[in-house]
Formats: structure tokens, C-alpha cells, sequence
């Protein structure tokens, strides 16, 4: 490798040219060593570690470039099954936003005057625990609630879920993974029996037919559209979206379907299947149940009536019929435009109702899989003990809780019995006064949540709000009564569990700034503040703590007890989910990189079928009306954007990728109807406010609709808040706007 | 709990050393080998041949992954990237249309920043084609920045000199790829090697919106099974902000061609020393603060290296040899040296004077080449030497003003500013059939209003209603006042000029930031 192929630089009239001197040296580049390749003279490593970065759900390894156990760059790694050697830009940007200067250094404890001012830990940790103490002395346990988080440790998250239920007493716990993953969550509970996302990433290159539905993996998922792009069996990718995402034009077919008429087109194309004999009776048979009915509610749905509503011909939706039927390997993918809906749960059912009836599930490039959001939201879907009881368990199952109380050394008593609230009653607790304590951990539900101005009014009802996070700057964190200080990704360590159930260690790698603390840190100092810690003494650091999930885990769907450490998953490349002692054994040589669940055509209900599930469409709750004529979408805006962008917006780099302000996408046609022209400034009025935007006047939205980037503070002014029954999971996506040039 | 407290804030200032993959000594291929193998081409570029960009606008799908992994490993400032991706968009309600393109240095077969650098820091790389800068001869005078119609070159004001995309030549000389090559998920961008006529990817130009490819011949290829629709724009065509106002530029054009004017009038003058010494003083002011625009002031010596291509290196010749002839001809023309101590023919002075305006007008000439050869239609001759010319002209019948009793300085002055403020009101009137023009007068009639009424009203003052009284009642401070507020007219006109002008670019992002 080190012989040249051609002169480094020719250095002609050097006499005078200056070819050399210090500021040609700031950017020579030098071999890394490392497999590393040329790296910038001014950040040669001296040694390398992998670890999984903390952004999405993709769980792509970073290799860290360390100098005196610092880290210093980092490059994507190219040993680890995810990525291949890929990262997308907000990876590859992960440890700038850890330097930001509006980090969180100390506890900040809000004084008389309202103002927050710096504080020590012990201060802090004890006024914490004094004031979440009287609350739950006086009002009851039902009086506190935490709002956790997607984004941290399976460990810490596991931590905070036993401490604020087990430990403190902390009735109500739930995390924003409701705004992104609940309706998964209960789609794949009902119908497998189990919160299973049944794939592995090989699947996107070993299917001949994509289906991707309300998902733009190009922007929001690069590194598995990277999968797609690998798939070498010139698979037919199909994109069902009201907007001409950079998916959809990547596909090979798009369906822009109307806003919302989802679950009615897809109840179609299973009558059509059903209709033109294209499901597999025999998987049916013999491993689902409720088919016939399904079979019967299905007639109600004929083509014209997905037709009508989703805007799209007959004979397309039929030939996509024939194509799913067709017998060839079919996948099925969505993420948010199923999940924050009104209706999203029976949704994301429909899709798993058509993997069902064709067979397409347990088999390669198959499968009905819902593609995460957050790093760990799948850390918090098993571990945070929330929504189920830790480890995939039921609160309301006895034996599930005497399981819990013994693997944990625990009296039953401290064990719930109940369900805790989800996410929206919490708001409306706190809105009523029957919520009086919020913890929130590494989230800012006041940019987030739907409807925020509604939120940020309620905030004020609270007695007690403490905020732990890395910035003092979200709009959460300055609306705190304690702040509590929390080191970042790239500051400690931990799991996550990444989209295809995949565990992946993540390293300290940085000093936190300041007195900032992990989330691990925190909660056993909050366990000594409450006078708990004698319940959590075995809990000593984030690698014991995955010990014992591991026992929590036995049995369990999602047994990992043939996990030996963090070790096994460095060696490993990261394991997925279900690796249990006995399956070790049953791989002689080295646990398959890409394993998917369900080959054996057998299901976590205890009959070992998956269910049908399904009911009638209900209508939009917010329609568009005369005064509100048009629908709003809201979705991701670009790669180099995350959520709220407390991370993101750190980065010079990734704030030249995006929009500089909020832009509105509308149709040209509308555009024109309404004498708005390009990067005019517009207002947008919901019936709950109004915003302003530049206008983006293009083609690929639809007429009659518009669209915000949701990483705006302002866009959640607008959305209507709206909640699926069964997940309770918010409909971000469709709300009735109206659209009109800004008075100057 | 104090204890405990303690504990856990030592053990977070605490680096762990992790079992860390530490030095392998031997040749190691880069992990990466086998992904990029495919990418780059086998062989160096034979004569005649030169490396190229190639991307597959059917595999650019708007990550970005190429910008960020540019910065961090070729090791840039926090701000600085050199590749970047924008976005077009078109088409119609049936086919609707969106296409993220990556884009960085198109390493041109005949590079605008190359012949536009007064002191030769840009090298064409005669193995491999690549367009080298050399950051130690830059003297940060950012023409490049202005020449480049595809906004490669980055200005760094912490560093004083420009950057730009180097192709990774270091990588590729050791057979490993670009960073944005190594970094696309997609495999999107490659390396090619081209030979010059099969440059240019697409007859016109690169893509809908960019300047014509005859300019720089850019060889970057962008390569795609969908057709580009014929109405495609740029996500950022709307999006034009005011640029940089370069303020120690405007200050030197004002200055030199008010310099000039003033010299070429002293030629009217039986004693033209009064008129000289102005001349004088107003060239020093205008040249001392030309090196303010300079990042490497100390270097900037050396700007006689590219005399035979740059327009910049012959203005700043030229002025340079301008100014000593105007000091020599405003001390001849001293009276009492004139008298006493040298008695120099009167023909004599005159031959220096007119050899010295020659100079000064030559050398705005070269100012007004050096942005008409920018390409930039604001910038066009047609307007930019009429601009320039007039400025020479105004500012020295309004010199004349307090010189003279004659009233020709005063109808001079009225007569052009009143041409000259029909001229600037063109913004008013219909639209511009180019596009970047229209730009540039939605800039001037919206962000800029403000400068362009003042601008009005100064020239307004300074140029038609003073001179008017004063052809009635002439007095000197009537006078003195009409040269300052002129003088001030001209200098924000100068400043509109650069603030209003619309560059040529690649396809931005919707709202691009600034």
C-alpha cells in the first residue's frame, strides 16, 4: 500500500510558491493504522474502539478514535453487521454535540425568585426526594409520574424503571418511545403474543418485493436503505405514502394514498388476495387463528372502496395485490405514518394480517416489521418497566410479578398490580391536579408532545418538576424546578437494542463536563435520596445490571441468557435477541450475525398461533372542513436532524444540512389557487394556533395537503391531539390547517 | 450520600482504558478495501486522461453521510465542509420530482480559481488532474471564492486563507478512496478517469440552474436513469440572501476611481496641484484599505505571480504602479517645487500626468475585468464598467465643484446622476430576462431597500440638488458638502454591488443557512 501511484504534489516554482508550511501541515493526512486507513495528521489515534451510537434505532457501530483513552474523531466501523463501514451524518457528527457550551455542568435548583440557579448534588439529590417524598406522603403515589426516554442504556433504563416503581414509588412511568413506538408495541402483543419485531437486517437484501408503508428509510434510516440498495434480487420496491418522499422516488412503485386511508386500502389487498386465491392455506392453518372471521370483514372491503378513498385506481391496487400474492419473498416495513395515528394499532395489524395470510413471515426477505425510532426505544419496549412489567411481563399477572419479586430479591408488595398510566393521562393527570411530581429523563416532551402549547401551559400546575438531561437549554430543562445534570452518549457506558433486536455495547469514551453525572449515577444517588438503596445494592454498575436482566430475561420471549457479558457482544458484533443458554449450545461454532424469529411458524400466544386482528376503519377525528381545508403531515425533515434537535442543532456540520428555518411543503396547484409563491412566508392556523412558515412550492405533496418538519418547536403548536385506543399512541399526522400569506 | 457523591463524579472523571484495538506495525489494508475497491479506478490516469468525480443520482438519495465524513476525516474546522448536498425539484402533479445531488469540487479541466489566483496557489495536478490548492501561498484574497461558479473555495477567517476539496489526492495516491467515496452508503460517488472532451456530463451545463459548462469545464459526471424535467430547479432559487459587502473592496473601488476621476481632471487644470494632492490622498486611503481585505496581508508580495492569467495581480500591479506615478506628479506639480527647486518644463508634467492617468484608467479597467470575468451577470461589463466609469467621472466633476468658478463641474454632475439614477432604478422596471439579475433586484428592492434609498436620496443631494444651487450660488462648503454626500453615493452603490449580486451555484437546500 505505501507505494505511491502518483507524485504527492508536483511543487513547481517552489522558489516562489509556497508548497509547504504550517497551514498546508493542518490538513495532511496520515496512515491510521487500525485498518483505519489515511486519517488527518491532527487526530492520529492511538488506539480504537467500537461503540454503538446513540442517535436511531439503526444501532450502527461507530469506531471510536481514542488518544490517551479520549475520544478524539471517529470513523464508521466497518466490522459490525449493522452498517457495513456506514454511518449517516448525525453519526458521524455523534461527539461534537458534547462539547456544546450549553451543557448541563451542575444541579440548578430554582430559588425563591424563580430563577434557577447552581447547586451541589447533595442539595439537589435532597430536595429531590424531599419534595417527590411529601407529594407521595400526602397524595399518594398516584400523585408522581416519570416521563423517561428512548435514549438511554437498557441498564439505566431497567434502573429507573424498578427504583421509581419498586424503589421511590413512583406510580406512573412511561417514556416518549409512546410518541414513536407504542402502537408497534401492542400490534405485535395482540397478534404474536409478544413485542417481537420478527427481522434481521439481511431481510432488506434478501427480499424480491419491499413493501415500505408511512417509511422514508433514505432520510430516516440511510444505513438500512443501504441494505435495500444491496439487495442484488432487483427487488420491486414499493413506497404507500401520501408524499413523494426521497423513498418514494427511489421506489420502483408509489402509491400516494390519501392521507389516513390506510387501513381501508389494506383491508382491500387482503380481500383482493383472498379474492384471486393468493394466500398460503396451509401457514394459515397451521399457525394462525381468527382467519375466518378476518376472511368474512374483509368482503365489506372490495377495491372500489380503497379506490375512493385512497385516490388510487383499482387496477393498481390490484396488480399490487398480484404482486404480494405472487409467492415471491414479501417484506413489510413501516414506521411513523402507521404508528402516530389515530387508528395506528389495527394499522400496523393490517400489514401484519397480509405477512399472515401469504405466508411471508419466519422466512428470509420476509416478514411484518416495524422499523424503531430512538437507539433504545427497543431497550424500553422490554427493560424500562412501564407500559409492561419488567422484561416483557404483565403488572396484572401474578406469576409474572412473584417471577420479578424473586429474580430481584424484592417483597411482591412493592410490585404494582395494576397498569400505570400512559402517556396522555399522565398530561391530563397533571392538567387535573391529580399528578403533582413529574420527573423527566432525557426527553423534552415541551418541544414534542402533540399539542405542546396546551403541555407547556400545564407545566405550571405541577409542584415539583425535575428534568435531567445533557443541556440546560430545552425548552423542558428551563421549565424545570431542579435540573438535574446528565452525562451523554460517548460519556458512559451500556446497551442498546437496536430495530432487529440486536444488543450493542456502547463505551465511555469522554469525561462528562463539569459535576454532569450518568443517568446511572443519578438514579443510585436517587435511590440513597429516597432511602431505597439497599434494594438496588446489586445493581453496582451498568455491566451488573445486565446480569440481572439477563435472569429477568429467562424464559421470557427475549431470554438473553446466553449473553455472557459485554465482552460476548464486542466479540459477537452485537447479539440478537433470543439467545438463551440452551440455543448456545445448538450453535456449535459462532452464533449466526442475522437471525429472525418465527421460522418454526410458532407464536408467544400460548396456542402458538398468531392472530387475525382487526376492526372497522373510524373516521379522522379532526376532518378538513371549509375553514381548515387542508390536512397537515408532519414527519421527519432530514438525515442530519434529530427529534428536537436538543443534539443536532450542536453541529455546524449538520446544521448546514438542514432547512435554516421552518418551511411548509405545498402543492403547486394550491400554491398557485392561493397566490403564494415560493419561499413566501405563509401562516398556518390550526385550531389551536397559528404559525408561520417559508412556503416550499413543489409537486411531491399532494393538493389539499401540507407538510412540517416536526424537528420545529412551532409544528407541535398545531398538531391535534389525538390518541390510538389501543396503544395510546398520538396522531401526529393528520390534523385540518388552513394555509394563507403572512400579513406583512 | 456524600461519599457516594464524591465516588461517582471521580469515577466520571475517570477514562477508562477499554481493550482497545492498539497499533498493528505491519501493512494492514484499510478495513475499508474491499468495499472501495470497485470505486476507484485501477491505474493512475494516463496522458491526457484526469481523475473525476462520478455520481449516480439514482444511488444519491439525500443522506449526507458524504459531507459529514468528509469533515471528519480529512480533519476541517467545526464550520467547514467541502462537499454538500442540495436539491432539485420539479415536475408535474402526475410524475412529481425530487433529486438530492452531493457535489463538491468538479476539479475543472480549465479552473476559474486557478485563473483568477494573483499568486498561482492553485495547482492543476499535471499526474492526476486534480485541482490542488496550496494553503501557504494563499493570501486569503477569496477571488477564487468569486471566480468558482460552483461556490467550492471556503473562506476561513480563523485561518485568513481559503480551502478546498483536494479529491483526497494522498488517499488516492496509496490506492484508497476519497472519504466521501469510502463514506456513501450507496455507493453513489465514484472516481473515474475522463478524458477532457467527455467532461461535461451534460451538454449546457452540470444541472438545471448552474452556469454553462464552457466556463470552467467542470468534469465531474452526474449520471442517472430519470430524466431531469425540463422545469427542475433548485430547492433554494427563492432563497437568495444579501452576500458578504466586502466593505474593504468597496472602499478601494470607490477610492481609486474617485482617484482617477480626480487625477484625469487635474489635466484641466492650469495648477492642477490641488486636484493631485486630492488624488493623492484619496488613492492612499483606497489602497491602505484594500489590504484589510487580504487573510494573509503579509504574503500578499507575491501577487505578480499570476500576472499572465489574473485579473486581480494586473489591477494590483497596475495600481501599484499607478500610485507612485500620481505621487510623482502631484509633487512636480507643487508650486514651489515646481518654481524653485526643480523647474520642470510644463510639457513635462503634462506627458507624467497623462502617462498617469492612462495608468490609473488602465487600472480600472482591470478593476472592472476582474468581475466581469466572474461570470456573474451583475457583474457584466455592460454594467460593471459603466458603474465604474461613471463613479471616475461624478466623483470628479464633484471635486471640481469646490475648484473651480466654472459651472461646467455642476452640470456634469447633474447630468450624470441623473443617467446614473435612471440606471440604478432598472430594478423598477420589467423583469431582467436572467434570472440571477432578478434575484439580485429582489434583493435590492427587499433586504437592501434600505441602502438602495439612501443611495437615491444621497445622489439625489450630493449630485443634482446641491450642484443646482450652487450653479446659483456657489460657495465653497455648498461645494465640499456635494463631493462628500457624492462620495457616499458612490460608496453605497459600490456596496449594493456586491451585496446584490447572486452567484452561480450547485443546487442548494430549501432555506439554505448562510
Amino acid at each position: 500500500m505505501s507505494a505511491s501511484l502518483f507524485p504527492q504534489r508536483p511543487q513547481r516554482n517552489k522558489l516562489l510558491r509556497s508548497w509547504t508550511g504550517p497551514l498546508t501541515d493542518k490538513l495532511v493526512r496520515v496512515p491510521g493504522e487500525f485498518g483505519l486507513g489515511q486519517v488527518p495528521a491532527s487526530s492520529q489515534p492511538d488506539a480504537t474502539v467500537p461503540s454503538v451510537c446513540g442517535f436511531c434505532s439503526t444501532g450502527c457501530s461507530l469506531n471510536i478514535h481514542l488518544k490517551i483513552g479520549e475520544a478524539i474523531n471517529l470513523s464508521a466501523n466497518n466490522d459490525y453487521p449493522v452498517n457495513l463501514g456506514m454511518a449517516c451524518p448525525k453519526g458521524w457528527e455523534s461527539l461534537t454535540p458534547l462539547s456544546a457550551p450549553d451543557r448541563a455542568t451542575t444541579p440548578l435548583l430554582r430559588d425563591a425568585s424563580g430563577k434557577l440557579v447552581p447547586t451541589d448534588w447533595q442539595t439537589a439529590m435532597s430536595a429531590f426526594a424531599e419534595r417527590f417524598g411529601k407529594i407521595r406522603d400526602t397524595h399518594g403515589s398516584g400523585a408522581l409520574a416519570w416521563i423517561g426516554t428512548g435514549q438511554i442504556a437498557t441498564e439505566e433504563l431497567a434502573l429507573l424503571g424498578a427504583l421509581g416503581k419498586f424503589g421511590i414509588g413512583i406510580a406512573h412511568g412511561d417514556g416518549n418511545t409512546r410518541q414513536c413506538m407504542a402502537t408497534a408495541v401492542t400490534a405485535y402483543k395482540q397478534s404474536f403474543g409478544f413485542d417481537a419485531p420478527p427481522y434481521t437486517y439481511a431481510d432488506f437484501e434478501e427480499s424480491d418485493v419491499i413493501v415500505f408503508v408511512g417509511a422514508n428509510p433514505c432520510i430516516a434510516h440511510p444505513i438500512m436503505w443501504q441494505r435495500v440498495m444491496r439487495n442484488t434480487r432487483s427487488p420491486e420496491i414499493i413506497v404507500i405514502d401520501p408524499r413523494t418522499t426521497e423513498t418514494a422516488m427511489a421506489a420502483t412503485q408509489h402509491f400516494a394514498i390519501q392521507p389516513k386511508s390506510d387501513l381501508v386500502f389494506f383491508y382491500a389487498l387482503a380481500h383482493q388476495l383472498i379474492e384471486d386465491g393468493l394466500i398460503d392455506p396451509n401457514f394459515i392453518g397451521n399457525h394462525t387463528a381468527d382467519f375466518e372471521a378476518f376472511s368474512e370483514f374483509t368482503r365489506d372491503y372490495p377495491l372500489s372502496r380503497a379506490a375512493e378513498a385512497s385516490g388510487i385506481s383499482e387496477e393498481r391496487i390490484q396488480n399490487l395485490a398480484q404482486l404480494i400474492g405472487s409467492g415471491k419473498r414479501v417484506s413489510f416495513w413501516w414506521t411513523m405514518g402507521v404508528n402516530q395515528s389515530h387508528e395506528g394499532t389495527r394499522v400496523a395489524q393490517s400489514l401484519i394480517n397480509l405477512a399472515l395470510m401469504t405466508g411471508n413471515i419466519g422466512k428470509p426477505g420476509t416478514g411484518a416489521n416495524s422499523i424503531t425510532g430512538q437507539c433504545n426505544a427497543m431497550g424500553s419496549r422490554l427493560f424500562s418497566n412501564t407500559t409492561s412489567l419488567i422484561g416483557g411481563r404483565e403488572f396484572t399477572n401474578p406469576q409474572h410479578r412473584a417471577e420479578v419479586a424473586e429474580i430481584l430479591e424484592i417483597p411482591i408488595e412493592r410490585i404494582p398490580e395494576t397498569n400505570c398510566y400512559p402517556y396522555h393521562r399522565i398530561i391530563e393527570g397533571i392538567e387535573s391536579g391529580e399528578i403533582k411530581g413529574l420527573w423527566v429523563i432525557a426527553t423534552n416532551p415541551a418541544h414534542s408532545w402533540i399539542h405542546q402549547g396546551k403541555f407547556k401551559s400545564i407545566l405550571a400546575k405541577l409542584e415539583c418538576l425535575v428534568v435531567q438531561d445533557m443541556y440546560h437549554s430545552t425548552e423542558t430543562a428551563e421549565a424545570a424546578d431542579i435540573l438535574l445534570p446528565a452525562a451523554g452518549w460517548g460519556e458512559k457506558d451500556g446497551t442498546f437494542i437496536n430495530s432487529e433486536r440486536r444488543f450493542g455495547r456502547f463505551r465511555k469514551v469522554r469525561r462528562a463536563p463539569g459535576q454532569a453525572l450518568t443517568d446511572f449515577s443519578i438514579f443510585k444517588l436517587a435511590s440513597h435520596a429516597f432511602g431505597c438503596a439497599d434494594l438496588f445494592e446489586k445493581w453496582s454498575s451498568p455491566e451488573a445490571t445486565f446480569h440481572i436482566l439477563r435472569k429477568l430475561s429467562k424464559n421470557r420471549p427475549c431470554d438473553i441468557t446466553g449473553i455472557t457479558g459485554y465482552d460476548h457482544l464486542d466479540q459477537a458484533g452485537g447479539i440478537q435477541w433470543p439467545l438463551s443458554k440452551s440455543q448456545i449450545s445448538n450453535f456449535k461454532f459462532q452464533i449466526p450475525t442475522e437471525r429472525r424469529l418465527f421460522s418454526d411458524g410458532k407464536f408467544y400466544h400460548p396456542d402458538g398461533r398468531a392472530r387475525f386482528i382487526f376492526s372497522a376503519p373510524t373516521p379522522l377525528p379532526e376532518p378538513t372542513c371549509s375553514e381548515f381545508p387542508f390536512t397537515l403531515l408532519t414527519g421527519r425533515g432530514t438525515s442530519a436532524q434529530w427529534h428536537t434537535q436538543t443534539r443536532t442543532g450542536k453541529s455546524a456540520v449538520l446544521r448546514k444540512l438542514h432547512p435554516a428555518s421552518l418551511h411548509v411543503e405545498i402543492n403547486s396547484d394550491d400554491a398557485h389557487r392561493l397566490g403564494i409563491h415560493n419561499a413566501e412566508l405563509v401562516e398556518i392556523s390550526s385550531r389551536r394556533a397559528t404559525i408561520t412558515a417559508s412556503a416550499h412550492v413543489c409537486t411531491t405533496i399532494s393538493p389539499g395537503q401540507i407538510f412540517l418538519p416536526m424537528h420545529d418547536p412551532a409544528t407541535n403548536l398545531l398538531t391535534y391531539p389525538v390518541f390510538d385506543p389501543y396503544s395510546h399512541q398520538p396522531g401526529y399526522k393528520a390534523c385540518a390547517v388552513s394555509i394563507r400569506i403572512a400579513e406583512a | 450520600m456524600r461519599n457516594l457523591i464524591d465516588e461517582l463524579l471521580l469515577e466520571q472523571a475517570t477514562l477508562q482504558t477499554p481493550v482497545a484495538r492498539f497499533s498493528e506495525k505491519h501493512d494492514h489494508d484499510p478495513d475499508f478495501a474491499s468495499h472501495y475497491s470497485q470505486l476507484i479506478p485501477l491505474g493512475k490516469p494516463q496522458p491526457g486522461e484526469q481523475y473525476a468525480f462520478e455520481v449516480n443520482l439514482d444511488r444519491c438519495t439525500g443522506c449526507k453521510a458524504c459531507v459529514s465524513a468528509c469533515h471528519s476525516m480529512n480533519g476541517l474546522e467545526e464550520e467547514e465542509t467541502w462537499r454538500d448536498v442540495g436539491l432539485l425539484h420539479g415536475g408535474s402533479a402526475k410524475s412529481p420530482y425530487l433529486q438530492t445531488v452531493t457535489t463538491a469540487c468538479h476539479h475543472c479541466e480549465d479552473p476559474a480559481c486557478l485563473d483568477g489566483c494573483p499568486v498561482d496557489a492553485y495547482e492543476k495536478d499535471p499526474h492526476t488532474g486534480i485541482v490542488l490548492h496550496l494553503d501557504d501561498q494563499c493570501i486569503g484574497c477569496q477571488y477564487c471564492a468569486l471566480k468558482c461558479p460552483y461556490d467550492v473555495p471556503k473562506y476561513s477567517k480563523k485561518l485568513g486563507i481559503v480551502r478546498k476539496c483536494d479529491m483526497c489526492h494522498s488517499r488516492l495516491a496509496v490506492g484508497e478512496a476519497p472519504a466521501c467515496v469510502q463514506a456513501c452508503p450507496t455507493q453513489a460517488i465514484r472516481i473515474i478517469k475522463v478524458t477532457p472532451q467527455e467532461g461535461i456530463s451534460h451538454p449546457g451545463n452540470l444541472l438545471p440552474g448552474t452556469v454553462s459548462s464552457a466556463y470552467t469545464r467542470p468534469t465531474t459526471r452526474y449520471i442517472g436513469t430519470r430524466e431531469i424535467p425540463r422545469n427542475a430547479v433548485p430547492a433554494d432559487q427563492n432563497h437568495h440572501r444579501p452576500e458578504h459587502s466586502h466593505w474593504p473592496l468597496v472602499g478601494m473601488l470607490t477610492l481609486t476611481q474617485a482617484s482617477v476621476g480626480i487625477a484625469a481632471a487635474a489635466l484641466f487644470f492650469s495648477n492642477p496641484f490641488a486636484a493631485l494632492l486630492l488624488s493623492t490622498v484619496i488613492c492612499l486611503l483606497g489602497l491602505s484599505v484594500s489590504i484589510l481585505h487580504l487573510g494573509r496581508p503579509l504574503k500578499a508580495w507575491r501577487v505578480f505571480v499570476g500576472l499572465k492569467h489574473s485579473w486581480l495581480s494586473r489591477e494590483i500591479i497596475v495600481f501599484g504602479g499607478y500610485f507612485p506615478l500620481l505621487g510623482i506628479c502631484a509633487l512636480l506639480a507643487f508650486p514651489m517645487f515646481r518654481e524653485q527647486v526643480f523647474a520642470i518644463p510644463e510639457q513635462l508634467l503634462r506627458l507624467a500626468m497623462i502617462a498617469m492617468v492612462f495608468t490609473g484608467v488602465l487600472g480600472v479597467f482591470c478593476s472592472a475585468m476582474l468581475y466581469h470575468d466572474t461570470q456573474r451577470p451583475f457583474w457584466h461589463m455592460a454594467r460593471t464598467g459603466f458603474q465604474f466609469t461613471s463613479t471616475a467621472v461624478l466623483i470628479a466633476a464633484a471635486a471640481c465643484l469646490p475648484l473651480t468658478t466654472s459651472p461646467v463641474p455642476a452640470i456634469a454632475c447633474i447630468i450624470l446622476s441623473v443617467v446614473k439614477g435612471f440606471a440604478a432604478t432598472e430594478c423598477f422596471r420589467a423583469a431582467h430576462p436572467s434570472p440571477l439579475i432578478q434575484a439580485s433586484h429582489k434583493l435590492i428592492l427587499g433586504p437592501l431597500r434600505r441602502t438602495f434609498v439612501t443611495r437615491l436620496t444621497f445622489g439625489f443631494l450630493g449630485g443634482i440638488l446641491l450642484p443646482l444651487i450652487s450653479l446659483g450660488y456657489p460657495s465653497l462648503p455648498l461645494a465640499v458638502a456635494a463631493l462628500v454626500i457624492t462620495l457616499a453615493a458612490e460608496t453605497l452603490e459600490r456596496l449594493l454591488y456586491f451585496q446584490a449580486v447572486v452567484r452561480h451555484k450547485m443546487p442548494g437546500n430549501i432555506i439554505p443557512s448562510t
